[in-house]
Parts: structure tokens; sequence; C-alpha cells
């Protein structure tokens, strides 16, 4: 097949320099033909691969010859060539820059299509406008990307840098890009902090992992993200597990964007030579449905009453480890005061935990005795109501208090990452065997808009800074988010907006268009960019979706395979390698990537110089190669030539210590990074910064509710009108809000159900007891609602759903019926609350919320909502963009 | 000859194999084996999906299900002159021949025959005849991460395909995909003492199986039981725990996997 060119391409969604899922594309007459695994074996260099094996009991686990692609890595070719694909720059027909800009009625209006010329003199103009008017800091770039992993085409702010150039050449002050993190020789991280830049940014905050970021830190430290260490897990699981306890944990989902289909392989590799897996959480997750040896359902976001009763038990029958405790930990006393009842009456007892979590006491005294008696650790893949709901610091921490009572780092006794390997390229990160080098190439990324710049504003309270009624007076204010992966530290530092000296925001510049679709209560994000404050919202994007349709100016960016860039694959698992991702295919229409869009816009405003550096693309590549680690391995011409270097296994490894198993053996000379040294039960360090916090005390509780969240359980009184808890996890068949109009994906039964209107609704997983009682059939569409609004879904009745729990993953492809108060869809996103994580904690609850689901008949929903019911609609794709775009 | 080997036990449910088939065929032309695939709706490498049992005895049965490349199969004698099998064992629909011949669509007891409407032609897997032709596997094969679906030659699978089994055996097609350790269904339950409000580790549970004889299991340290890999009939049950009277549940019709749910027992 001469006529094929084969080019690589990675095709995880982690992070920039955390990419993973290497694929060889073939192409052929300028169109992608095909996506087959990347073989490691045929690509390797003369270093060799030093292939590892893991035996135990006479079976082995291998490195595997080439990339364990996940089904999105398939199904992209058709992402590429979706029809949602934005092909010129797009206008929104009643905003009129000169005249009326008619907020009101963004989320509504049609687009029409414009030149890169016009659009680009319109948004150069409005940068200087809005500077003159009201400072740089008035611009808000929400960046994060469209989880195409690029390095040097974006998007992960190129327009902030752009703004940040024009702030550097009047003031003179420069921003340095310090957000990657270094281990020193202790494994300690460190971090830079700075000042200055040119707009807003929308920080980070640590949405992948909220409650081990907001409640692990303060027990076990742990920086940066607040979960455990990885070292060498997979040799210590397979060789001393009895069990592992998935815990909210879906080895066949989050994986899949994030790395692969290798922790499917691993977890029937544990089947294979005898390690027990027992999936805790309210739902047969994906991972579930094939591995479990055992189902334990809990109600979401109840875990902290299961596991507080499981130290009952072991307090009660002395079955944890006394002398650890004595050694390893401080504050003790004070959690068993709270088990026992001492502070708020009430003892954690098994019976007492059964009324809150559904789990028979039975089965928690049998799991508690289990778990005493074998060694056990505890998986993880982030995401649901585990570790996205309200008080999320809370199951997080108590899940720690749990470890450290059974001897944390003891042989089979660790906290194991299924995804997420090498994150920011962490050694401390790697269950698997270790590579000889970690490839990086931050030396040529984009400032990641994840600095510590002075004006910025959460995530989470984008809304609030949006439209909310602050100034300078009377600032917005919150602790602790200036971007994930920052010291325990900074969670002790109030923040405010407007900083001092700023004006409000006026302008919303996005490369990452999915607030409506990926954060706490998108409805109100909806009715705050409709505000009269907010002038100019530009969205650069590759599909016309989610937040593409509250903007004013939208600008055609293209995919990874219309580029030509380099990359590092460090989350696979196999091996490491860095590669060029050469361009398989010309870009579409009239597209660019967000590097060469921001190039545009700065040559309009004479910065074209000033952004590029001098560089071309081509002189980047070599810069990256040159601080890669692997310009001392092979020469540039050769890389060039080869494109890509394979890395080998690091000889020794099987040596490593596991996990945490040095903390064990010798806490004085390898001390966590807590200020003791040791596990926190209480955390004096809370005490001091929140003495007042009830919702995050120093040592971890039960929190049924507090100020943030009086009235979100099933036991509060909101329950009657919407009695069931949302289990919204990563989706199974999205990359968060990505991918939704991939038809390979929607027409597997589990993605979608048809409704008796030919749409393809997001599905809705209920129990057969509760679909029979609200009179619902499998493929009846329903109505998911709270007093934030609704949103539609197919009912999937089904026993992979426990009793008073629904489920449907979040994320869906935004359909307003009536802008800012329901949607089609099933973005279930829309109506999560809006407040976050706890007081002082300004995390998500994406999950684990109260709501009510009824029947609807969606022909009279049709009548009632004609034209929202009637957009051009393709159930193989979804929406159609003639809905919104008026191209002839 | 090729055969193609499903080990059940090693399918996570990823439907690789499904999107893998589009990703090669839809909209790419490989003649002389195969037309375009349409781009929806057709599914020559189907993932069947099953859920078993009742909370919380619960898991899904993953079966990938391409044409099964039978030695007599059904499409051929219904069109001998536009199906013939290769001599690898790959059964082909000639793209050309086959044209308008929509009776193959029916005559295919696995269902894996569908009709092309735009192009006028019965369309199916060709094993990716035109990989296999260069050396390379099927490229449904080729993204199956977990070893669960692999191609080969008969004799390299030999030992495994003795204890395998294929689907539809009694139209005696002689399909050429085998599959191993698929799950059947199971019965399961756990048992407890509610005066301690204790699990029940260590009871003896009996199965009766529908042609008399017996099978045996005890109750794990959760109180559960489960008897795996039986098929549809009548049961009977027994649970014996020292110090508790025993429990019998006789006829029990099972035609789905069975969640029996908790069994208190009462002191004796």
């Amino acid at each position: 097949m001469s006529d094929i060119k084969t080019t690589l391409k990675t095709m995880g969604f982690c992070g920039p320099c955390t990419a993973s899922d290497t694929a060889e594309i073939d192409v052929r007459d300028g169109r992608i033909l095909r996506t087959r695994p990347f073989s490691y074996v045929e690509h390797q260099s003369a270093d060799g691969l030093n292939p590892w094996t893991i035996k135990v009991r006479g079976k082995e686990f291998k490195a595997k010859e080439k990339t364990e692609l996940s089904p999105f890595a398939l199904a992209y070719k058709e992402r590429v060539y979706s029809p949602n694909r934005i092909l010129y720059p797009m206008k929104r027909v009643d905003w009129d820059p000169e005249g009326e800009r008619n907020p009101q009625n963004r989320g509504r209006s049609k687009y029409v299509r414009i030149s890169w010329d016009e659009a680009t003199d319109i948004i150069a103009k409005e940068v200087l406008r809005v500077k003159e008017a009201y400072g740089l800091n008035s611009i808000l770039v929400q960046s994060d990307g469209h989880h195409l992993i690029k390095t040097i085409h974006g998007p992960r702010g190129t327009e902030g840098y752009l703004l940040d150039q024009i702030a550097l050449k009047e003031t003179g002050v420069e921003l340095v890009n310090d957000f990657w993190m270094h281990e020193d020789e202790q494994g300690a991280v460190q971090t830079g902090r700075v000042k200055g830049g040119g707009y807003t940014m929308q920080a980070r905050n640590p949405d992948s992992w909220e409650g081990w970021y907001w409640g692990a830190k303060h027990i076990w430290g742990q920086d940066p993200v607040g979960e455990g260490d990885q070292y060498n897990l997979f040799l210590d699981v397979a060789n001393n597990c009895d069990s592992v306890l998935f815990w909210g944990c879906d080895v066949e989902t989050t994986p899949w964007g994030w790395g692969g289909c290798f922790p499917s392989r691993y977890c029937f590799f544990l089947s294979d030579i005898g390690v027990k897996q027992i999936y805790i959480c309210p739902d047969v997750n994906y991972g579930a449905a094939c591995h479990a040896d055992k189902w334990i359902p809990v109600l979401p976001n109840t875990d902290s009453a299961l596991q507080l009763a499981i130290a009952y038990v072991w307090i009660a029958e002395d079955l944890y480890d006394k002398d650890y405790i004595e050694s390893h930990s401080i504050g003790f006393d004070w959690f068993v005061y709270h088990v026992n009842g001492g502070d708020d009456g009430i003892a954690k007892t098994p019976e007492w935990a059964e009324g809150v979590c559904g789990v028979p006491a039975r089965i928690i005294k049998a799991l508690a005795r289990h778990w005493a008696r074998h060694n056990v650790s505890i998986a993880h893949c982030n995401g649901g109501s585990f570790i996205r709901s309200t008080y999320s610091h809370e199951p997080a921490r108590l899940e720690v208090a749990l470890l450290g009572m059974q001897a944390l780092g003891h042989p089979g006794r660790n906290q194991v990452k299924m995804m997420e390997w090498q994150l920011f390229g962490l050694t401390s990160q790697m269950p698997a065997p270790r590579s000889e080098l970690i490839p990086t190439l931050n030396d040529i990324l984009w400032p990641y808009a994840a600095d510590q710049r002075e004006s910025f504003v959460p995530e989470t309270l984008i809304p609030e800074a949006l439209a909310g009624d602050y100034d300078h007076d009377h600032p917005l204010t919150w602790y602790g988010v200036t971007c994930a992966g920052l010291p325990t530290e900074d969670q002790f530092v109030k923040y405010q907006y407007p900083v001092p000296g700023s004006e409000r925001i006026h302008m919303v510049w996005t490369d990452s268009p999915k607030w409506t679709s990926s954060w706490n209560g998108g409805f109100e994000f909806m009715n705050a960019i409709r505000s009269e404050h907010i002038e100019t919202v530009v969205a650069q994007h590759i599909w016309m979706e989610d937040d593409c349709l509250l903007a004013d100016i939208i600008l055609p960016i293209n995919t990874k395979f219309e580029e030509r860039d380099i990359n590092c694959d460090i989350s696979s698992g196999n091996y490491n390698v860095l590669m060029i991702e050469d361009q398989s295919i010309e870009p579409l229409g009239e597209s660019k990537s967000d590097y060469e869009s921001t190039l545009e816009v700065a040559r309009k405003l004479g910065m074209y110089e000033a952004v590029t550096g001098g560089e071309t693309v081509e002189d980047k590549i070599r810069r990256g190669f040159e601080g890669s680690g692997i310009q001392n391995r092979i020469s540039f011409e050769e890389f060039l030539e080869k494109e890509c270097y394979v890395v080998p296994t690091a000889k020794g490894w099987e040596k490593d210590k596991a996990g945490f198993q040095r903390f064990y053996e010798d806490p004085e000379r390898y001390p966590l990074s807590t200020p003791s040294g040791k596990i926190e039960y209480y955390s004096p360090r809370l005490a001091e910064h929140f003495p007042d916090d009830a919702e995050r005390p120093p040592y971890p509780h039960w929190i049924e509710k507090g100020e943030t969240h009086p009235d979100e359980r099933l036991t509060t009184p909101r329950a009657e009108k919407y009695p069931f808890l949302l289990v919204s996890n990563h989706p199974h068949w999205r990359l968060h809000s990505q991918m939704d109009d991939c038809t390979w994906l929607r027409e597997i039964e589990t993605c979608k159900v048809m409704g008796p209107d030919g749409y393809r609704y997001e599905p809705v997983w209920i129990n057969p007891a509760d679909a029979k009682r609200l009179g619902i059939e499998h493929g009846d569409i329903v109505k998911l609602y709270n007093e934030r609004g609704w949103t539609l879904g197919g009912a999937y009745v089904t026993e992979r759903i426990m009793e008073r729990a629904v489920l449907q993953d979040h994320g869906a492809r935004i359909d307003p019926i009536v802008v800012g108060e329901s949607d089609r869809g099933g973005t279930n996103n829309l109506i999560a609350p809006k407040a976050v994580a706890s007081k002082n904690c300004a995390g998500e609850v994406t999950s684990g919320y109260l709501v009510g689901v009824e029947k609807v008949d969606v022909f009279e929903l049709a009548r009632q909502y004609p034209e929202a019911f009637s957009k051009p609609y393709d159930p193989d794709y979804g929406v159609l963009q003639s809905a919104w775009f008026d191209l002839d | 000859m090729k055969v193609f080997v499903i080990d059940a036990n090693k399918c996570s449910g990823c439907y690789n194999c499904q999107i893998a088939c589009k990703d090669e065929h839809c909209e790419n032309d490989w003649m002389p084996y195969a037309l375009p695939q349409p781009h929806s709706g057709q599914f020559w490498m189907r993932v069947k999906q099953k859920d078993h049992g009742q909370v919380p005895k619960v898991w899904v049965e993953y079966t990938p299900w391409p044409c099964m490349h039978c030695d007599d199969a059904k499409c051929m004698q219904a069109a001998p002159d536009a199906v013939y099998q290769r001599d690898d064992g790959l059964v082909v629909i000639d793209p050309v021949r086959a044209k308008g011949h929509r009776e193959l669509v029916d005559a295919c007891p696995y269902g894996a025959v569908f009709y092309n409407e735009e192009l006028d032609v019965p369309q199916k897997c060709t094993g990716c005849a035109h990989l296999v032709d260069e050396g390379k596997l099927p490229h449904c094969v080729d993204l199956c991460a977990t070893g669960a679906l692999r191609f080969g030659d008969e004799e390299d699978f030999a030992e495994e395909l003795a204890r395998a089994e294929t689907f539809v055996p009694e139209e005696g097609c002689k399909p050429r995909v085998y599959y191993l350790n698929l799950p059947h269904l199971f019965v399961a339950g756990d048992v407890w003492d509610p005066e301690a409000n204790e699990i029940i580790e260590g009871a003896k549970v009996t199965l009766s199986m529908p042609d008399g004889s017996v099978r045996e299991t005890a109750t794990d340290d959760f109180g559960d039981f489960y008897f795996r890999r039986i098929d549809a009939g009548t049961y009977g049950l027994r649970i014996e725990a020292e110090g508790f009277k025993p429990v019998e549940r006789p006829s029990i019709e099972v035609d789905k996997s069975l969640n029996l749910g908790d069994f208190p027992l009462e002191r004796a």
C-alpha cells in the first residue's frame, strides 16, 4: 500500500507534556484512512526497549508491544470530519461592535460568515477599546483547550500570551511561566510564583481531584494534587494485595481519555492471579461490569458514613495497627472522638451508617473485617460522586485516615491510581515500571494559562465574576485557587476579584468554550454571560458546540491532524515516547490552529514578532527537542528522520520501593509533606487558618449539611421535592463534553437512547423498582430537574444502578430549550449546584446532588417549545450546524 | 485455515472492535472484497451486551459478534455464485456478483449480513481479507487491547479450540469463530443471621441441577455464594449452617441470571 502515508499522533487528552495513546494514522489521497496502534517494537531505537515483565504466581503481565488505544482514539477520525466542524470565522448576526450588542440574545441568535480579515480587525479593535476604557484585566481569558494535546499549536492560552505581550510592552513587567513543578532530591514539589500579565485568567481549579486537593492534602500532604505516591505499585499490588477496593473508580472509563486501555488489561491480570476486586459505588460502572468480584452499592456522596463505620468496627474490635498510628501519625485521638460520637453525639456504628449510605450494617462489618485481615489497596480514577460532590474533602481524608489505620505503605496497602501516570512529569506518580526518562517539552509550551498572575478568577466562580455585584470595595473573595497543583499553603491565602486598581470583566476570550457543559451550574453561566457588563465574547473552537452558542465572534480552529507539532506520550503505561506529529491532512475550510489564529490577531496589533519570538514552528520543534531530555540520546537529525524516540524501561526498576513503603519503614527519614511529617488525623494548619470552619474542621467528619449546602441530602427537606441523588460520572462515551457528535459512539446502546421523536437522548439510569414507582419504562423520555432548571434524558432502566440514585453522565452537548432554564441535550452540569464544595474550598459540585425525575411527553414539549424542538437535527450527529450558522 | 478466537473472560466491552470495523470500512473501498460500509447502522463486527443479575449481584456480558465465516455458510448456499470461501477460510460476499441479492440478509442465522440500500448490495465482515493478504491482522483484532480477540491459524489454537464453543450450532454451519469462557447464567445470594445482624461465612449451599446432579459451594466472608456457568432450567437450592435451621428453595426457574437475594437464617 505504497500510496499510504503514515503520521504519528497522540490521541489521549490529559494535558500538555502528558499525552498518551500514540497512534499511527494512515492517510490516503489526503484523507485519514484509518487509525492503528503505534508499534513500540518497530520504532525502538538502538537503545532497545528493555521490556518489563511483572511475574506473579506463574503468570506474567508484560509491557505491550504496541499502544493500547481507546475507543476515543479510534472514533476521533469522525470528529475531524464532523459536520459540526466550524470552517469559517463567524459573527453573531445581532452583535454590532459599533452599535447594538444585544448581549441578551447570546444563545439564541444565529451567525453569519465573515472573513479572517474582518474577524481579526474586530478582535484587535475590541482589545484596544477594552484596554483604553477599562484596562487589560477587563479581558477574561478562559483557557484549557479542546482536549487535543498539542504543544506548539496551543490552545491553552495562546490568545492570552498575545495580551501578555501587549502588557509587557507597556509595563516592562515580565510574566514568567513557572507553573511546572519540580521535585527536589527528597521528592518534595516546588513551584514558582509570579505577578503581572495582560488579562484576567480563568484559573484551573483542581477539578479532577477536588476532594484530594481540599481534604487529603490536610492529612497526608501529597502535593501537587493530594493523591498517594505511586512508585512501582503495579508490582506491589500484584505481589502483595489480596483485595483492591475500586472506590468510586471506573477503570473502563476515565483512563480511556487519559491513557488508553492498559488499566483494563492490568485488571484482567489481577483476576488471573486471584486478586479480589471490590467495587464500592452507586452504579455498576463499566469497570465493575467486567472486573468486579463484588459490588457494594453505596448512595452517592455518603461514602463518609461508610468509612466512619469501618473505623468504628476497627476501633471496637481492635482491628487496626496501633503501633503504626503511634509512630506514623498525630491527632488520632480526635478522630476516635468523632467516630465514637464524642463531638456530635452520633456513634458512627454500622447500623447508623446503614441508614445514611444504604449499605447493610452486616456488609459494612464484613468489609471492615475483610479489609483488616488482608492486604488491601484502594484504586482510583478520579471523578464521580466520591470526589466531586458537596464536602468532597471528607471522603478523601477519611480514606487516608483508614489507610493509616492499616499501616499505609505496608506491602499491599497503598492508594493506586489507574490513570494520570507520571502526572506533571513526576516519577512519584508512576505505578508502572519506571522509565529511564520522562521526556518534557516545557521549554516550548505556551503559558498554559495556569501561571500565578495577580488577576484571576477560579473556574468555579466565573458566573459570579461576570455578572455579580462586585467592585474593589466589595470584591468577590475565595481561598486558594490560583491553579491546580500548587502547594497546600496556597489554600490559606485569600484572593479577590477585581484586584485593586482593575475594573470588572467586560470581554471574554475563550479557547475552551465548555464552561456550561463542564462546570457547576451552567445555567447561571448562561445568564451571567448575557449580562450588560459583557460587551464582547470571542470563542475559538473546532466544533459548533456548548459555549460557542454564546459567543459574538467565533474563530475556526483545526484539529491536530491538520498541524505539524512535537509531543510526548508519558501516560500510556508501557513506554514513554517523544515524537514528531507530522501534518496528516490539509486544514479543513479556513480553519487555523489556535497559535496561527493568535498570530493573525497579533499581526493586526503589530505584535506578530512579539508572539513568535522570531521563531518558526520548525525552530520551536528543534528547541523543544533540545530541552526534552532525548537530545542526549539521539541527534535532532536522527529524531526528524525516525520521527520518534521510545524510552527504554529503567534497569533495576523491580527494586524500587513501592508507594509509601519508605515512609512505612522509616517515617523520620522519609516524612510526609505535612508540617509534622506524619499522617495528621488532626490538622494544626487547618485549625490555625480556619478555626471556625464547621464544614471542614481540623479532623475528618461526617458533614450532612452546613451553611454552604444546607439541603443537598436524601435526609434533608429538599429531598421530598427532589428525591434522587444524581450520579454524574465522567462520561463513558465522551471525553467530558467532547465527542458527543461521533456517530460510531452514539449508536452504541449505552451511549444514547432513541426517543419516539427520533432524537437521541442522553441516558438516565434508573433502577427498575424506582422506574416502576414513577411509571417509567425503558426508553421513555424523562425530565431531570431541580430549582436550578431542567434537562432531558432517555430512561435506561437497569439493575446497574441502586434505588434512590439515578445516573446521567456529565458533559452532553447542550441543546438549549429556553436559554438559562432548560435543555434537551441532557447536560446536567447546567443544574448542578452553583455553590462550591464548602465554605473555604472553591471546588466544584457536579455529582451527588438532588434531582427530581419525571416522565415527559416529547410531542407535548415540542408543541410548547416549537422553535427549540425543530432545529435541524441528525440522530447520527446531533443538532446540525445550520441551526446556528447561516452559510448560504 | 484461519479462525477467530474470542475469550469472553478478557472482553472489557470497550467496543474497540465494533468501532475499528467502521474505521476500516466506512468510506473506504476494499475491492475486490468489499465496497464501503454505510457510515452508520451496520455492524459487521457487533458487540452484543447483556446485563446479568439484580442489585447487588450484577455484571455485564459482552460478546463480539462478527460474521462467523462458516465452512457450511447459509449465505453461500443461498447464492453460490456470489459468495465464496477463500482457501484461508474467510467467507467473502463478492460485491459485484452479489448485487441485488437481498435474500442473503435473511439467509444468515447469525444476523451478520446487512443490506447496503445505497449500493444495492449485501455486505458483511470480510475478516479484513485485504489486510490478511498483506500478512496483517483484521483491524478489529489489531485494536483489541486486552487479548479478547485473536485471529490466526487453526492449528496454533488447537488446545483452546478443544474447549471452545460456537453459537447456533444447531444450524450446522461449522462457524470459524470460536468462543472461550462464555459465562452462561448464574444464581447467587447471600446468607446472614438477622439476630446478630451478621453475615454467615462458610454456610454450605447446595444446588440441585436439572439433570439431578448437585453442585456445592460455601459462602465467603461477605456471606455470598455463586453458582456460575449454568443454563436455563429448574434448580433447587439448600442452605445449611451450623447452629441454624436449613433453608430450602425448590423449583427455582432459571431463564436469566438470578440474584436470589438475602437468606436470613433462623437459629436452630
